[in-house]
């Protein structure tokens, strides 16, 4: 059941897409189909397909492999995690933001608390200064240090 | 023989200290990356390219890189199949079946060093192959026009969807949403804005790192997560180092059948290494497995698959140097770091970018003697790769990724976007779609369009263009086939299980 909601909502994203998508036109046009065809074009294939996804008879429809016991939370709080890590990156700088998230990142599988934050400052700084000092990467060092 | 002299050119290009350094260290990594289950060649290439361009290393330099890891991982990922019985990259699944018992019966040492004969041998006929195919095939290729060429990314599409898989819908609709991902951005026949809902950041299209990146690293992270699994115990490399003469003549003529094989299946886009080395195994078990010893320790078991995957991993850059339509996942995100540099794939790379292409092609067959001599005295320290636990792993990677878009672009609005990609990807592969399609589209999107807009523009607006040549009703012909012949098979093959039932 869940890969047939999963495929009514990607139906409605492409129905979206071609919306948005029907709307363009070249103030000047020198060709024949222009910027709206093709777009137009996958939209509709791909609605063809997840109306097939979502309509396909049971007899070949599976559904959505099982997650492990908790493994739905893990994975959201693992998800928002790395989002955290990715807006906190300029703000706290690399040594800083890296160091705790693999701290967080870490705990799911299965590092000690005392493992982590030595081995969290560890990636870090060594990452920091291989990719910013040796290999010529520029890495943020944070704006909030006025970096 | 102006192949010869221009492959002689291209050494001259290799054999540079820069490049030559380049080739190493891809080669080392490329082996870790392989062997460390979890990341595979897509990763690997895709978390690398960015730090390569963003170290202002030259076009050539970075495609040496990339190769010599794509090379590299096809050779790490039987030690862990050998050792621990959990394929380290897809293309080494096969391996486990008769390297893991060979390991278990004391023979790690030969099971290893077969291999990496094998996986040498396999390479090394695929370098061959490109060098004598590739120039033939760029010329003919320099004879397409719009319509064929858009004619061609369909077949490629189609093969994708035939082979690629359990789902072809599924396939297929990875296809469409990577060439749909592609139309973000200024619409370069037009000038018009598309699908950038007025931001500044994706005006340019989305990056194409950002999109690899987040499919691949983020997700495959997410996947971890849940492996409760910690890996069985890993075997020690027990027993001879080396194979000895006996061994080396039964599997002679295993590698002569599946290495040529396996570069076939390489090339056609679509198929790749995990394929190759399933189809190669299936064939040898079926004509030697006279005394029953496949899965339970046989060197051919080994030696078939492992010569395969090394060979089809080479002739997937045939379609992509030549054609600029990429052959497997792994060469679209190459091909990706062609545009990033600004040289467009094609069959005009042989001419315009002959440095380039000959200098890469060449520093294939030294990276490829390079692996074969890390390899086996090496394989202990790479063993002990395996022993770093996954808490100091995963948290690396993540970071390691996270810097490789940073580098592109250097805004937070990238990071942000990866991640979510990652999301996506976690989900949509937890439907079982494949994930190589979607680049593969991803990459063909400009290309396909813009070559589509420019054979109707050419007979203004008349689709017949589309199938009225001989070359472009050939390859619709070509499309229809790959499409139908495995879905045939398939169904043939259910209805077997159903009437056995």
């Amino acid at each position: 059941m869940v890969d047939r909601i999963v495929a009514a909502a990607w139906l409605l994203l492409t129905l979206g897409y071609a919306y948005v998508g029907s709307a363009y036109e070249a103030k000047f046009s020198y060709e024949p189909i222009g910027p709206r065809a093709f777009p137009l074009l996958l939209a509709a294939i791909a609605a063809v397909c997840w109306l097939w996804l979502v309509l396909r008879p049971k007899s070949v429809a599976e559904d959505l492999k099982g997650l492990p016991p908790g493994g739905f939370t893990k994975a959201s709080i693992m998800i928002v995690a790395m989002f955290c890590y990715a807006l906190t990156f300029e703000w706290l700088g690399f040594p800083l933001s890296t160091a705790l998230a693999s701290i967080v990142l870490g705990r799911f599988f299965g590092g000690s608390w005392g493992g982590l934050v030595i081995a969290g400052a560890a990636i870090g700084v060594s990452l920091y200064l291989l990719f910013d000092r040796v290999l010529d990467v520029t890495l943020p060092l944070g704006t909030v240090f006025g970096g | 023989m102006d192949d010869i002299a221009a492959l002689m050119h291209g050494f001259s290009v290799a054999a540079t200290p820069v490049n030559l350094l380049m080739a190493l260290v891809g080669a080392f990594t490329g082996t870790i990356v392989g062997l460390l289950p979890g990341i595979g060649p897509i990763n690997g290439v895709a978390i690398l390219l960015p730090i390569a361009f963003a170290m202002k290393l030259p076009a050539t330099s970075a495609l040496i890189l990339l190769a010599a890891v794509y090379m590299g991982c096809e050779y790490g990922g039987r030690i862990t199949s050998i050792l621990v019985n959990i394929p380290g990259d897809a293309g080494s699944v096969m391996t486990t079946i008769d390297g893991f018992p060979m390991a278990k019966k004391g023979e790690a040492g030969i099971a290893l060093s077969i291999s990496a004969f094998s996986s040498f041998c396999g390479s090394f006929l695929a370098c061959i192959g490109l060098v004598f195919l590739a120039p033939l095939l760029a010329k003919w290729a320099l004879a397409f026009g719009p319509a064929e060429y858009f004619v061609l990314m369909v077949f490629a599409i189609a093969c994708l969807a035939g082979m690629v898989g359990d789902s072809p819908v599924k396939t297929l609709l990875a296809c469409v949403l990577g060439l749909g991902l592609a139309t973000v951005g200024i619409d370069s026949g037009s000038g018009v804005y598309r699908f950038t809902f007025g931001d500044v950041h994706l005006s340019d299209g989305i990056q194409f790192v950002v999109i690899v990146i987040g499919l691949f690293s983020v997700s495959e992270i997410l996947l971890m997560l849940e492996q409760t699994e910690t890996g069985g115990e890993m075997l020690k490399a027990s027993g001879r180092a080396w194979f000895n003469l006996k061994e080396l003549s039964m599997v002679k003529w295993t590698i002569a059948r599946s290495a040529p094989l396996g570069f076939i299946i390489g090339v056609l886009p679509g198929a790749g290494a995990s394929i190759a080395s399933a189809i190669t195994y299936m064939i040898e078990k079926n004509v030697n497995d006279t005394g029953k010893t496949f899965g339970k320790g046989d060197v051919r078991g080994v030696a078939a698959p492992e010569s395969a995957n090394n060979a089809a991993a080479g002739g997937a850059f045939i379609p992509m140097l030549t054609l600029g339509v990429p052959g497997s996942g792994t060469t679209a995100v190459m091909m990706g770091a062609l545009t990033l540099y600004n040289i467009n794939p094609g069959p005009t790379l042989f001419t315009d970018q002959a440095e380039l292409v000959w200098g890469l092609i060449a520093s294939m067959f030294i990276a490829n003697f390079m692996l074969l001599l890390m390899n086996i005295p090496m394989v202990g320290v790479f063993a002990r790769m395996l022993t770093i636990p996954n808490w100091i792993l995963v948290p690396a990677i993540v970071a390691i990724s996270m810097v490789g878009v940073y580098s592109i672009h250097a805004t937070t609005f990238d990071l942000v976007l990866m991640t979510a990609l990652g999301v996506v990807g976690y989900l949509l592969r937890k439907l079982d779609f494949p994930m190589a399609p979607l680049i593969l589209g991803f990459v063909l999107g400009d290309m396909m369009e813009q070559n589509l807009r420019r054979a109707l523009a050419i007979s203004n607006g008349d689709t017949q263009v589309l199938y009225s040549g001989g070359i472009t009703i050939t390859l619709w012909i070509a499309a229809v086939v790959m499409l139908v012949v495995p879905l045939l098979l398939r169904w043939k093959r259910n209805n077997k299980l159903i009437e056995i039932k």
